[in-house]
């Protein structure tokens, strides 16, 4: 792989669910390192562009490439293969928003269950890693504790771990701190931001803004199955022109957002004539 | 007021042993193979091809919607005549208490799946485990959690169903029963006497059942 080429790139991808038209092609390049944030309104299409990334969905029409993976859909396309789809999800780690940890196993089991099963690794070092990775979420001392007695946050430090067992190229990230109390938030939070300072490559899909604009290389917003604005955080949280994404952007703070600067000049200006 | 004399059955007890040998035979054998018969019918109608799934659906409901008694009386007289083959009537009791249970087991097995949240199979899928291994490791460990009581009340209705054997003239408990009657005039002591045997075999199992339950529900 050169170096100017993505970790992970999505060309002109189409979804359909039956008669609903949700991704209307988007194109979206993420190099190596970079955290990508995508922000939306509900039912925009963000989930399940972050689907397609790992092929839990499969588009209609468009392309994906992850590293030496590459799958081209569309007509005269022949359909992903079961080991296909499985050798590309061994490089592209996901979390989601309701954990989905193997209640019948231990948070160590969870963590290892993909390097023995999937990467044959030997028991004893799945082991060790799997340790290495929970005291990096801060759950060494839950190794041997099961899902169900674990709080909504650590559930989530867990599945991270589990994720990154696979030692992924890339991370998706699906609202996973949609489903927790607030102040269990934060800790979640942290893990990710910590990965981010690491260099790991990620695409977040968030409703947490601030924390949107602290990590992000970029952040695209979703409007109608189409990425609307691509930019900086500058660009898209912080001067945002796009009014659609101004109007989402105002349901999340107090102080109108980007109604200084640019665009409130050219409101006013068209007002004043 | 009846005179009871169990005293009267002391020549026979061999009879009721080995009645009730011939019961947990046909008990063990064909909750064996209703289970083969189950997980495979089961496994298939949720995630096998489409055109698998009328005809398993009418298996079970056929099995489900007769008595056992006509299947057993169907299976040892009308199945002969229709295959042409001679069949013995031990076989044609294990062929129709077999698939009676894989009918019941079935639809338990398929429950049991059916009720591990799609959410699992998607992890699975997101660490790069195949299809097969997610099925193995992941789904049917917690379905077969959530089919346990039904499971267990399922395979004591196959013990009692055994009973039906004895139409057919093989030998189980309840066979041994008519014929220490026919021998002994003694109906009371010796339909007492078979009732209290089935009673103390599956009782505890009913104990072992809830306590699995609670055991299987730790970690929940
Ligand atoms: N499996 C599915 N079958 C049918 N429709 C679906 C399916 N998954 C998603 N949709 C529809 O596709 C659209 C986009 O859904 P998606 O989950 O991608 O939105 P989202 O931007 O993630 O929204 P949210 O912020 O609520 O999570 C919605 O209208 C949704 O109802
Ligand atoms: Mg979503």
């Amino acid at each position: 792989m050169s170096a100017a080429e993505p970790t992970l790139s999505v060309t002109d991808l189409h979804k359909s669910y039956g008669a609903l038209h949700v991704l209307k092609g988007v194109s979206l390049g993420v190099a190596r390192g970079e955290v990508v944030t995508l922000i939306g309104a509900s039912g925009s299409g963000k989930s399940t562009l972050l689907r397609c990334m790992n092929l839990l969905e499969l588009p209609q029409a468009g392309a994906l490439q992850v590293g030496r993976h590459r799958f081209a859909f569309g007509k005269g396309e022949a359909h992903p293969r079961d080991d296909e789809l499985a050798l590309l999800r061994r490089d592209v780690g996901m979390v989601f928003q309701h954990f989905n940890l193997f209640p019948h196993m231990t948070a160590l089991q969870n963590v290892t269950e993909g390097p023995i099963q999937v990467r044959n690794m030997s028991k004893r070092e799945s082991i060790e890693l799997g340790r290495g990775l929970l005291a990096k979420v801060g759950l060494a001392d839950k190794a041997d504790t099961f899902p169900a007695k674990l709080s909504g946050g650590q559930k989530q430090r867990v599945a991270i771990a589990r994720a990154l067992a696979m030692k992924p190229d890339v991370m998706l990230f699906d609202e996973v701190t949609s489903a927790l109390d607030p102040e269990l938030v934060q800790e979640v939070l942290n893990v990710i931001r910590e990965l981010a300072a690491e260099g790991m490559t990620m695409i977040l899909v968030t409703h947490e803004m601030a924390f949107a604009a602290d990590v992000s290389s970029r952040v695209g917003f979703m409007n109608d199955g189409i990425l609307a604005e691509l930019g900086s955080v500058e660009e898209v949280i912080r001067k945002p022109q796009n009014p659609r994404l101004i109007a989402f952007l105002n349901r999340f703070h107090r102080q109108p957002v980007g109604m200084r600067g640019s665009v409130d000049a050219g409101h006013s200006g068209a007002a004043s004539d | 007021m009846y005179a009871w004399d169990f005293a009267a059955l002391k020549p026979y007890w061999s009879l009721i042993w080995q009645g009730l040998g011939v019961t947990l035979f046909y008990t063990v054998t064909t909750v064996l193979a209703g289970l083969l018969i189950g997980l495979i019918v089961g496994i298939l109608r949720t995630a096998g091809p489409r055109w698998a799934s009328m005809p398993l659906r009418a298996y079970i409901e056929t099995f489900r919607c007769t008595p056992l008694l006509v299947q057993l009386i169907w299976v040892y007289y009308a199945l002969p005549v229709l295959i042409g083959v001679d069949m013995s009537a031990a076989m044609a009791c294990f062929i129709a208490l077999s698939l009676y249970a894989g009918a019941f087991y079935a639809e338990i097995f398929r429950g049991g799946i059916e009720a591990v949240d799609r959410g699992q199979w998607e992890a699975g899928r997101a660490i790069g485990m195949r299809r097969s291994k997610i099925f193995r490791r992941i789904v049917l460990p917690q379905a077969i959690q959530v089919m346990i009581p039904a499971f267990i009340s399922q395979t004591i209705l196959q013990l009692k169903n055994t009973s039906l054997v004895s139409v057919v003239a093989v030998g189980d408990l309840l066979y041994q029963g008519t014929v220490i009657t026919a021998a002994s005039y003694r109906p009371l002591e010796v339909y007492t006497t078979i009732a209290v045997v089935y009673f103390v075999v599956l009782f505890p199992l009913t104990l072992v059942a809830d306590r699995l339950e609670r055991r299987l529900g730790a970690h929940r």
